[in-house]
């Protein structure tokens, strides 16, 4: 028959109940637009942009359709943002010459592996703006995600082919070709 | 496989090509045996260049034409010229003279119709004189007073003799004596009061002397008488010697059987005083004369006679006041070839008497011996031939002296009292070929692979572990030797070379070379040490007037022999590391006009070509399998194939190409065996490609026109006899030398042109040109030409429409003016042919050879504009029209190499490395790397400051490592 356990440390018991968080109710107003019910700062954030009538002083919470459309147009703007870089990217391509240089590999290697990178966390980068509402249509959203991407690669590509790093010539292939053996041989004697 | 060669090629042309020879290569990478020839007994002799000085050189003018100088103490050549040169071959049957001008710095050389005067100390040139006909005897006159000497010369001109005095001082004509046209001028002699002028006279084959007395002043005659030798002379290689510069020359000549020596004293009378030759061993076989050539000499003089076993030597006074002669003493027969030389000081005459044994000195007064030294031979020396001395008295009765001797291996010793100084193999001048050959592996270890590739897996197996097993034996060796190697590669001392075992090396440096010489001699040279002469052998007795013509060498690399073959059809098989003649083949009837190495179904065959390029029918599992090109009688060219016809099978011409009416067919060139190409295309500027012509059929005919003078090339397709290419230029000289090569799809050409200025063309120009045509299959890039893509290419189909006109190629020239002649071109090989080819030019006019980057010789250079940058980026420079030799092309720096005929390059296992050979008189050998030694480090690369730096680098870790861990231990748990 073992003895009881001894009490656990005080240490285990604190941890077990943290102190009770301050009480809002000090006296102090909530700020207009505040909602005491939500905790997280992201979900606050969103109900605060989302919320249709800021001067409202109490506010009804957003409906799933609201809250679809609002996710949708996030995810549009995810969608557009790699195009929103490139730009910029061309003309830093553009600038750093097509001579094989660290800064200018560098950035080739960038441009290669953003784009790729981006390609392969597609469905990541839309899971938090998935519902079953905005699912449908989401898929097109991906897809011109995806498109941009691509755009963005291709401007990669178009680097290194001004770098003369893509086999597109008759010059990249000579290695494979051979001479033409001849069918009959002359020695020569004298 | 393919890809990492292509850009190797591509980071190849962009490295910068090398253009020089690095200080700290030259002289380790390159090899030179200054040569002169073999040295001739009546032209070799001691003589000091500096009246007040005791030094003496030796001088001599060898049987190639080449006068030297070289050093007694060290036998280093101290300078050189090449008589012989201008004039074309030298010939051997053209004799030469050389005479020293006692107490001047002066000597003397006469080839012939020139006569020069040399400085005796750097060898440069007083004064040259050149006259018509040939010359027969040189002398210097002596005189009383202390002017500088005059200079006789005896010239044969048109079967008349013509004496004439040239002035010491300017080689003027002071005055000429013009025999009479009936007799055969032979040569003068002078005793100061008089000169005689001794010709045959009489008919041919039996002569009588006659001997003209001059007076030195005026060059009048003063009388004149024959001596009776009507049946004893019957050519002037009969007269023995006449003597001159004597207070009694005489002229001396012996009956047919040797029995008896006849001897006048000139300027006496016509009394022939006849002394008894005794026998010693059987009949004599050859009697020599040996008198000193001072006025202020005693008159004596020594019959040395040979006979086939032994040797013994006579030594007889004249009494210049009663003009008769007596024998003073004799010297006893020794067995054995042996050599007798006269040197005098003052009124001293001495006689040093060489044989196997021992080397005695004597006086010509008495037959007391001064010296005597027993010789020092290693017993491969051979005999002795004849030699030159130097005798000097030391204090009191102690003599020394020094001999210089050419044996019959072709050798010249020096022997300083009776010890070998040193030795010069001066046989191995006057190459005719030679040859690459590979140091063959050690046989065990291939024969024992094969055997275990033929059983089965597991016997193999056992036997590779037993042979493995047995090679533990020698680790113990190899641990020992281990830091030795180490410490070697990293001082970068280690050169395998050097340890005397003939073995390959890694880097393919050490080869050996086989070379041919005009004496029929056979020599091996070790390329990879510095050209060391590692065996000769004697392959034929040539005559001293004719010389070997060798027609080809062919090396069985996997058997380890050679076989040489002469124009007659002889040949001799060798062992390419032994120098051991396996076989000869004695000269046939027939002569032969070139060699070919065939693969016929019984192996590959050394096949000789008759003069009218005809090969004899064979049987058929002999014939070779590959149609031949050979060159006809009237130097057409023709294409044979062997047709089978029952048992045998006989050539059948496939084709004859005859040059055009009027011209000569003056060489024919085709690639060089082994021309690997490693790129078919040349990739442009804006990375299409321009595809290369590499057919490797083909033939580079020069016919050269003499009454139009022109010349014309001809590349010729050598299956099918179609002329693919043809190009004429104007105004050539055709006596100047005409060099084509051609290698890939370019060739290249030398001749001497005077383009005149003419409204159609650009401005005239004149000299040497050099000529460079690029071949391409299309004009246009990115194309393959009439051929398309097709794998295999026919000549005589070239495509499925019968009767088609064959592929012709695009052809790219341009020309370039080059200061002097080539008077002959080849090419560097390498193993791939990744490494863009050198033109290896060699320079006759200034004993050099230049090898010329292929960068500056491209025909795609633009003209009268600066290059584009995609033109820039293939690595064209704009066009300019002349090349000059600029002093860091050449390859022999400072070398002088004369005499060279060829130059054969081979590749070494280094891809970058291309190993050359030039023969000729001198013998020649270096390395090149025409696109920089990218795949060796070099000699200045720091292997002990790599090292050093590596090991700081640890000992910096093994350091740090700790402090760095406490650091982090200590940012986590020490307290603040």
């Amino acid at each position: 028959m073992a003895a009881p356990p001894p009490p656990p440390p005080q240490w285990v018991l604190d941890l077990n109940s943290p102190p009770a968080p301050k009480s809002k109710n000090s006296g102090i107003p909530d700020p207009p637009g505040f909602t005491g019910t939500s905790s997280g700062s992201k979900a606050s954030f969103t109900a605060l942009t989302a919320t249709p009538f800021p001067n409202s002083a109490v506010r009804a919470p957003p409906t799933t359709r609201e809250m679809d459309v609002l996710k949708l147009k996030k995810a549009w703007e995810v969608a557009l943002a790699p195009v929103k870089q490139l730009p910029m990217t061309a003309i830093m391509m553009y600038m750093s010459g097509n001579s094989l240089q660290i800064f200018s590999i560098m950035m080739v290697v960038m441009a290669f592996k953003n784009p790729v990178v981006g390609l392969m966390a597609t469905q990541q980068a839309f899971e938090r703006f998935e519902t079953e509402g905005t699912r449908p249509k989401l898929v097109l959203v991906k897809a011109v995600y995806v498109a941009m991407q691509i755009l963005a690669l291709a401007l990669g590509v178009w680097k290194v082919n001004g770098m003369g790093l893509l086999p597109t010539t008759r010059s990249d292939w000579l290695a494979w070709e051979t001479a033409r053996d001849p069918l009959e041989v002359a020695i020569p004697a004298f | 496989m393919r890809l990492p060669i292509t850009v190797l090629t591509l980071a190849l042309s962009l490295l910068p090509s090398s253009h020089a020879i690095f200080a700290d290569e030259a002289y380790s990478v390159d090899y030179q045996h200054e040569l002169l020839g073999l040295p001739q007994p009546q032209t070799t002799f001691f003589h000091r260049p500096r009246k007040d000085d005791k030094a003496t050189l030796l001088y001599t003018l060898s049987d190639l034409g080449v006068l030297g100088a070289v050093h007694p103490g060290t036998g280093k050549v101290v300078w050189r010229q090449l008589l012989a040169g201008e004039a074309g071959e030298y010939n051997a049957s053209s004799k030469g003279f050389l005479r020293p001008v006692e107490g001047e710095s002066t000597v003397v050389s006469a080839v012939g119709g020139r006569v020069d005067s040399w400085d005796a100390m750097s060898g440069r040139e007083r004064w040259g004189n050149l006259f018509a006909g040939t010359i027969k005897d040189l002398e210097v006159m002596e005189t009383t007073s202390g002017d500088v000497k005059d200079i006789l010369a005896l010239y044969d001109e048109d079967g008349k003799g013509v004496l004439r005095l040239l002035k010491g001082e300017s080689g003027n004509v002071k005055w000429e004596y013009h025999g009479e046209i009936t007799d055969v001028p032979l040569q003068v002699s002078t005793n100061v009061e008089k000169i005689f002028v001794i010709a045959l006279h009489g008919t041919t084959g039996a002569y009588n002397l006659k001997i003209t007395e001059l007076d030195p002043v005026t060059g009048k005659q003063i009388s004149e008488h024959t001596l009776r030798s009507l049946s004893d002379v019957h050519s002037p290689e009969d007269v023995l010697l006449v003597g001159a510069n004597s207070a009694a020359p005489i002229v001396a000549w012996t009956d047919k059987d040797f029995k008896n020596l006849k001897v006048n004293i000139l300027g006496r009378s016509a009394s022939i005083t006849s002394l008894p030759l005794a026998e010693a061993d059987g009949p004599i076989t050859k009697v020599e004369i040996h008198a000193p050539h001072l006025i202020q000499s005693l008159p004596h003089f020594l019959v040395h006679s040979h006979s086939a076993t032994s040797n013994r030597a006579d030594v007889y006074h004249i009494n210049p006041a009663s003009g008769t002669i007596a024998k003073e003493y004799e010297l006893p027969k020794l067995s054995g070839k042996g050599a007798i030389s006269v040197s005098s000081q003052a009124a001293n005459v001495y006689f040093t008497r060489l044989t196997e044994d021992e080397c005695i000195v004597v006086s010509s007064a008495s037959h007391g011996i001064l010296g005597r030294w027993p010789m020092r031979f290693t017993g491969k020396d051979g005999a002795l031939l004849h030699g030159a001395s130097e005798v000097v008295q030391r204090t009191g009765d102690t003599y020394a002296v020094r001999s210089a001797v050419l044996t019959s291996n072709d050798d010249w010793l020096l022997i300083r009292n009776g010890a070998v100084d040193w030795t010069r193999p001066e046989g191995l001048s006057g190459a005719v070929a030679a040859a690459w050959a590979e140091i063959p592996e050690s046989e065990n270890l291939a024969k024992t692979l094969e055997a275990e590739a033929h059983s089965n897996p597991l016997s193999a197996y056992i036997h590779r572990v037993n042979r493995h097993a047995h090679d533990l034996q020698y680790l113990p060796a190899y641990l020992q030797a281990l830091p030795k190697r180490l410490l070697t590669s990293i001082i970068g001392s280690g050169t395998a070379s050097q340890s005397g075992v003939l073995a390959r090396d890694s880097f393919g440096f050490n080869k050996l070379v086989i070379v041919a010489t005009v004496r029929g001699r056979v020599y091996g040279l070790n390329a990879g040490n510095q050209g060391f002469v590692l065996w000769s052998s004697k392959a034929f007795d040539i005559p001293s007037n004719e010389k070997w013509d060798v027609k080809g060498i062919w090396v069985e690399q996997s058997k380890g022999i050679a076989t040489i073959k002469g124009s007659k059809g002889e040949s001799v098989t060798v062992h390419v590391v032994t120098g051991n003649v396996l076989e000869t083949v004695a000269p046939g009837s027939d002569f032969i006009q070139s060699t070919v190495v065939v693969e016929t179904p019984s192996g590959a065959l050394f096949l000789p070509i008759s003069l009218d390029g005809n090969l004899d029918e064979v049987p058929v599992d002999q014939a070779p399998k590959d149609n031949l090109v050979v060159q006809g009688k009237d130097g057409e060219i023709k294409g044979l194939k062997f047709d089978t016809k029952g048992p045998g099978a006989s050539p059948v011409v496939l084709w004859t190409f005859q040059s055009g009416p009027g011209e000569k067919i003056l060489n024919v060139v085709s690639r060089p065996p082994h021309d690997p190409v490693a790129s078919i295309g040349k990739v442009l500027g804006d990375r299409t490609v321009l595809y290369k012509y590499l057919n490797p059929n083909v033939v580079l005919v020069t016919a050269v026109s003499e009454e139009s003078s022109y010349v014309a090339f001809y590349l010729i397709d050598s299956v099918s006899g179609d002329v693919l290419y043809s190009v004429t230029h104007e105004g050539v000289d055709i006596q100047q030398p005409i060099t084509s090569v051609l290698t890939e799809n370019w060739l290249a050409y030398s001749l001497w042109s005077d383009i005149l200025v003419t409204e159609a063309t650009l401005p005239g120009s004149k000299g040497y040109q050099i000529i460079v045509s690029e071949l391409f299959e299309s004009a246009v890039p990115n194309d393959r030409g009439p051929l398309g893509p097709t794998v295999n290419s026919s000549s005589i189909e070239p495509s499925d429409i019968p009767n088609a006109e064959p592929a012709l190629p695009y052809v790219i020239s341009q020309t370039f003016l080059i200061p002097e002649a080539i008077s002959h071109m080849s090419v560097s090989q390498t193993r791939q042919g990744i490494t863009t080819r050198q033109l290896v030019c060699t320079l006759a006019g200034s004993n050099a050879i230049v090898g010329i980057p292929r960068h500056i010789l491209d025909a795609r250079r633009p003209v009268g504009r600066a290059p584009t940058p995609a033109e820039m980026e293939e690595g064209l420079i704009q066009y300019h029209p002349v090349i000059e030799f600029d002093p860091k092309m050449a390859l022999t720096h400072k070398r002088e190499v004369i005499g060279i005929k060829d130059v054969i390059a081979t590749p070494a296992v280094l891809e970058s490395t291309s190993l050359l050979f030039a023969y000729g008189i001198d013998v020649f050998g270096t390395r090149v790397a025409p696109s920089a030694a990218f795949d060796i480090l070099g000699k200045s690369f720091n292997r002990l400051s790599l090292v050093a730096t590596v090991l700081a680098l640890w000992i910096g870790v093994f350091v740090l490592a700790p402090m760095t861990k406490r650091k982090q231990i200590n940012e986590r748990w020490a307290t603040q």
